[in-house]
């Protein structure tokens, strides 16, 4: 039987405002529980909820970059639910009207533009921290502590469609959400703190029918990997049940970072029913025309925009990709270094390759100070001009991370400069192959490989200073190859 | 009407535990009640849900700048608190 | 001197005069809510320590010209649902029986500025569920009229209070008519404000697009001064408003609409005679009289009953055991949070929450809440159509005087049918008073309402006044002196 995975993903993204969504409170990122609450955060009676502005801005900005529709006249529904971490026992949501409605976000896969559509972006507030003390399993846990400095953040909630047929598309989605997040300076975008977070729907259906499969929640992936990892276990569990004639539960199951596996989550007696109303604290939200045209005029060039732009200058899209998810001065510094090499390629690999690593290597996140664009595309002209060979260039990059100086003057003290005046390079050629006469005779004889040798011997006989290709162009000359 | 109240359904939705008396008891005064509010179901209506407006008089929200302002302290946030330890406040566990 | 039946600005005066001292006015105040506690039981707490030295206080002011207002040192009683900082708020149920809460409400905030005096929290039904107050954890409150009949609720112990001359007025909060339905019982003047003018912020919430706290008090006069400081917009309730008052006419160019639907079946004659008294003062007056329909107000009850336990199901979800209030063990959370549930809330609060779940749940919610919400916005629309011909519309308050403590305690139903008359000014949003007009052959009080188009409360004060005079009620309950 042909069967096609479909995947639908939900992701949540925490708002880096100063206050939380419905209170004054700070947003705080530290250990110390309880620090940053009040009567309304932790829900205490009498206490009521009142919008952050800011919050409602950046969640506008995202359902406009994505292209979704604008809901004028929207409102908030409360999300009802029991859980210790949630001080209300319901959560404020949007549940029909949501800020935002049918958009798509452009993703690069294999060097190919690929669109993955949205369904809806929409406001949400954060729970409470729970932290299990004991070992695990409801049996053996002995009691939950509760810190509730994240309770009432601000989230905004992005739903894909049921569009998406791979981990592969999953992955490349989660990274271009993150980055524009990013770029929108909306989120921290920080996997590792939490500040984004997915769940996937997934089914799997014969390739024949227009019906998707039921579907399977799976919570708790936190990284790419767990995501990839999960979606390929999941479509290959269903799967393998669908083969066998087994039917599919619709159910919400957990990833086991550990097993690499999924697993059901007990459900609660009774399926979940949100009871979702209008929350009657809130009046309805109108956003005024004059509200959307500021924060679209706000927007800064998405990252799909700079895609675009890196291949105007000759990248192709799979590297116009990884430096569209680049922090922002690396994207400058790559615009300003092409404006004067005019070479995409030598500048996309010098500074994806040698400057990014040397940093790596030197544990630096941003350049020093002295450290001018210039400098880059200085070095990758003299190895253009034949001046400095490609290694020497990597030595005067190094220099130039370190210390405050220019590649002149690198190359100048450490003798970098090749010998490029063919005449005295004949010279040494001439005198290499009286040297090297067997190896003459071998190569006359159709030992093409040797040529290396000989070109290697012509540039240790001149210190280092001749540029290979032009030793290698004399030798075949004078050897008339 | 009462045959579809499922009264243990509801009580879980709401996070109230029940006797099986007190389930009997409410079924019943629910019933009543349920009849009552039928009277709606004859109602012709025409409104739109998006012409439906939370604040009575149908006013609009207003955002607020999002500027901090003082909070409680620790302490009286967790002044109430039935179990409290290590500045956290304390249940039986949750874990499903 | 007797000081507990004079006006709040017959105090002020002699206070002003020094011909009185706001502690001389508290201590007849706390003995008289002492000495009446046994019988009425209008009270949850009484805070006489503090409010001694707060007394002294405003005595220091006035005798050096430095009172601040007409509120200055005058002893109010608060609704147990409204939070005072560092004090209890019961909300009349043991789910609440410990809770301190650390902040004010912004009602309390407003009076702190005008240097008014608490003398104590006053009893409700448990999470102002009830049209009795005989619906209270710590017991029911009983009419100071006649004790073996109800003082109405939910604000039965802010009536309470005030008829016996206990507190000089008292704040209490009406979701479907707990402030005007007690009032009526008790003899006194109940304003329901125009919903969002007053800050609902540190209000125990039991339906929040339907609660309104507003004054119980003795004369129209007391009601306009603690609805002027009380009101006004806040930036911590986002359904508070910022409009200025409408002005309208309250002499006889006024035109006066009585509601049809509300002197029909279901009202008793001695109520309905009441609304005719009033009506005959206006004729004689020379007011223009118009009977006008609101057919949907049949249907309020149903409406309130759909959209109130809808509203007060997601409200009292908080009431869990994690972070405040009562808290009953369970081996997991869910388990804790259940049984805390079971355990602190009374029949007709779990009545309510039950029914409001039933209400949002999944395949029912279009049937019950959406169709609720949608009758309601016709509801609005009708009142809006009707107060293009008509400025005031007059109505028995409640359908019958005080009941008998326990006559409705077994039939929800029949209790509820008892808030006809006064829920639609929720509904609506309303402001709508109530004013004391004669006793019942029982000698019980009668009192109608009043109810005006939204942002007219002071004209509807006004007009109020203006009838008090010509009806001119001025009784009190005997046997609460000593």
């Amino acid at each position: 039987m042909n069967l096609k995975p479909t995947i639908g993903i939900e992701t949540h993204i925490e708002l880096n405002t100063n206050t939380k969504m419905f209170c004054r409170c700070k947003v705080v990122d530290t250990e110390e529980p309880n620090i940053s609450l009040c009567p309304t955060c932790i829900g205490l009676p009498g206490a009521l909820p009142v919008p952050n502005e800011k919050a409602i801005r950046y969640i506008t900005l995202l359902a406009l970059a994505t292209g979704c529709a604008i809901t004028k006249k929207g409102m908030f529904h409360r999300k009802n639910y029991f859980y210790p971490d949630l001080p209300k026992n319901y959560q404020i949501s949007q549940f029909d009207l949501p800020v935002g409605e049918n958009g798509k976000l452009e993703i690069v896969i294999d060097n190919e533009k690929d669109y993955v559509e949205i369904e809806r972006v929409h406001m949400e507030e954060d729970t409470g921290k729970s932290s299990h003390e004991g070992t695990g399993r409801i049996d053996s846990a002995t009691s939950t502590s509760l810190d509730f400095n994240r309770s009432g953040v601000p989230l905004v909630e992005i739903v894909t469609k049921p569009v998406i047929q791979s981990s592969k598309v999953a992955v490349a989605y989660i990274e271009e959400l993150r980055q524009l997040a990013i770029d929108l300076d909306i989120s921290e975008g920080k996997l590792e703190k939490g500040n984004l977070r997915f769940d996937a729907n997934i089914s799997v259906a014969p390739s024949e029918s227009d019906e998707l499969g039921t579907k399977v929640e799976i919570k708790n992936m936190n990284s790419l990997r767990s995501l990839e990892r999960a979606i390929d276990y999941e479509i290959k569990r269903q799967s393998s049940a669908i083969e066998n004639g087994e039917s599919i539960i619709q159910e919400t199951r957990h990833w086991d970072e550990s097993k690499e596996t999924t697993t059901s989550m007990r459900s609660k007696e009774g399926s979940a029913d949100y009871r979702y109303f209008s929350d009657p604290d809130l009046p309805n939200m109108v956003l005024s025309d004059e509200f959307v045209n500021q924060v679209k005029d706000s927007l800064p060039p998405l990252p799909h925009e700079n895609r675009n732009k890196l291949v105007e200058t000759g990248l192709d899209l799979s590297d116009a990709n990884v430096l569209s998810k680049s922090e922002k001065w690396i994207l400058e510094l790559y615009f300003e270094v092409f404006d004067n090499t005019k070479d995409s390629k030598a500048t996309f690999n010098w500074i994806t390759g040698e400057l990014q690593g040397q940093m790596r290597k030197l544990e630096i996140k941003s350049l020093p100070e002295w450290f001018s664009p210039a400098f880059l595309s200085d070095v990758i002209k003299l190895i253009d001009e034949n001046k400095i060979s490609f290694t020497s260039g990597k030595v005067i990059l190094e220099e130039l991370i370190q210390k405050d100086t220019t590649p002149d003057d690198v190359a100048k003290k450490l003798d970098l400069y090749q010998e490029n005046d063919e005449s005295a390079i004949s010279e040494i050629v001439n005198e290499v192959i009286k040297d090297n006469q067997d190896i003459v005779e071998r190569i006359k004889n159709g030992e093409d490989k040797l040529v290396g040798f000989m070109v290697g011997q012509i540039i240790k006989s001149s210190g280092g200073s001749i540029n290979p290709g032009i030793a290698k162009e004399i030798l075949s000359k004078e050897l008339n190859l | 009407m009462s045959e579809k109240f499922d009264i243990t359904n509801i009580a879980k939705l709401a996070s109230i535990s029940l006797s099986d008396d007190e389930k009997q008891k409410l079924s019943s005064d629910l019933s009543v009640i349920l009849d009552h509010v039928q009277a709606l179901s004859n109602l012709e209506l025409d409104t739109n849900i998006e012409d439906v407006y939370i604040h009575p008089l149908e006013k609009e929200l207003v955002l607020d700048q999002d500027v901090e302002k003082p909070s409680l302290t620790h302490d009286e946030a967790l002044s109430n608190a039935p179990k409290a330890s290590d500045g956290k406040f304390i249940v039986p566990p949750s874990l499903e | 001197m007797d000081l507990l039946n004079l006006s709040i600005r017959e105090l002020n005066n002699l206070f002003v005069n020094k011909k009185a001292k706001p502690s001389e006015l508290y201590s007849e105040v706390f003995d008289r809510s002492a000495s009446s506690e046994a019988a009425l039981h209008a009270h949850l707490s009484l805070f006489e320590e503090t409010n001694l030295k707060k007394a002294k206080n405003s005595d220091q002011r006035f005798s050096n010209s430095e009172n601040v207002g007409l509120l200055d040192g005058i002893p109010l009683a608060i609704k147990d649902n409204i939070n005072i900082k560092n004090e209890k708020t019961t909300c009349s149920s043991k789910m609440l029986s410990n809770f301190i809460s650390p902040y004010n409400a912004t009602v309390i905030s407003k009076l702190d500025t005008e240097q008014a005096i608490y003398t104590g929290k006053t009893n409700l039904d448990e999470f102002a569920m009830g049209s009795s107050t005989e619906n209270s954890a710590f017991g029911l409150t009983r009419n100071p009229w006649n004790t073996d009949y109800v003082p109405g609720g939910s604000s039965g112990g802010s009536a309470a209070s005030v008829a016996s001359r206990s507190s000089i007025a008292a704040l209490g909060s009406d979701t479907g008519g707990s402030i005007r339905q007690p009032a009526s019982f008790c003899g006194l003047v109940g304003f329901k404000p125009t919903y969002g003018t007053v800050s609902r912020y540190g209000l125990i919430a039991f339906a929040s697009s339907l609660d309104q706290i507003g004054p119980i008090s003795k004369s129209v006069d007391d009601a306009r001064i603690i609805y002027s400081a009380i009101s006004g917009h806040d930036s911590l309730d986002s359904t508070s408003i910022n409009d200025e008052q409408i002005d309208m006419p309250f002499d006889k160019n006024a035109t006066i609409g009585i509601v049809k639907e509300l002197m029909e079946d279901g009202i008793s004659e001695e109520s309905k005679k009441e609304v005719d008294k009033v009506i005959n003062i206006l004729k004689q007056k020379g007011f223009n009289i118009k009977e006008v329909s609101l057919p949907l107000i049949k249907l309020s009850i149903s409406i309130y009953y759909l959209i109130a336990p809808a509203e007060c199901s997601a409200n009292l979800a908080r009431f869990d055991g994690v972070r405040y209030g009562l808290r009953v063990d369970g081996k997991t959370s869910y388990e804790m949070m259940e049984n805390t549930r079971a355990e602190g809330f009374g029949d007709e609060v779990k009545r309510r929450i039950l029914l409001g779940t039933y209400a949002l749940s999944a395949g029912y919610y279009d049937e019950y809440y959406g169709k609720a919400l949608r009758a309601r916005k016709k509801m609005v629309d009708e009142f809006s159509s009707i107060f293009k011909e008509c400025d005031y519309l007059i109505s028995p308050t409640t359908p019958t005087e005080a009941f008998k403590a326990g006559e409705k305690t077994s039939n929800p139903l029949e209790m509820y049918m008892s808030d006809l008359c006064t829920i639609p000014a929720n509904l609506a949003g309303l402001p709508a008073i109530s004013i004391p007009t004669g006793l019942s052959s029982s000698n019980l009080p009668l009192g109608v309402q009043i109810m005006s188009k939204p942002l007219t409360d002071n004209s509807l004060l006004n007009f109020s006044e203006m009838l008090e005079k010509e009806l001119d009620f001025n009784r009190t309950p005997e046997g609460w002196s000593k």
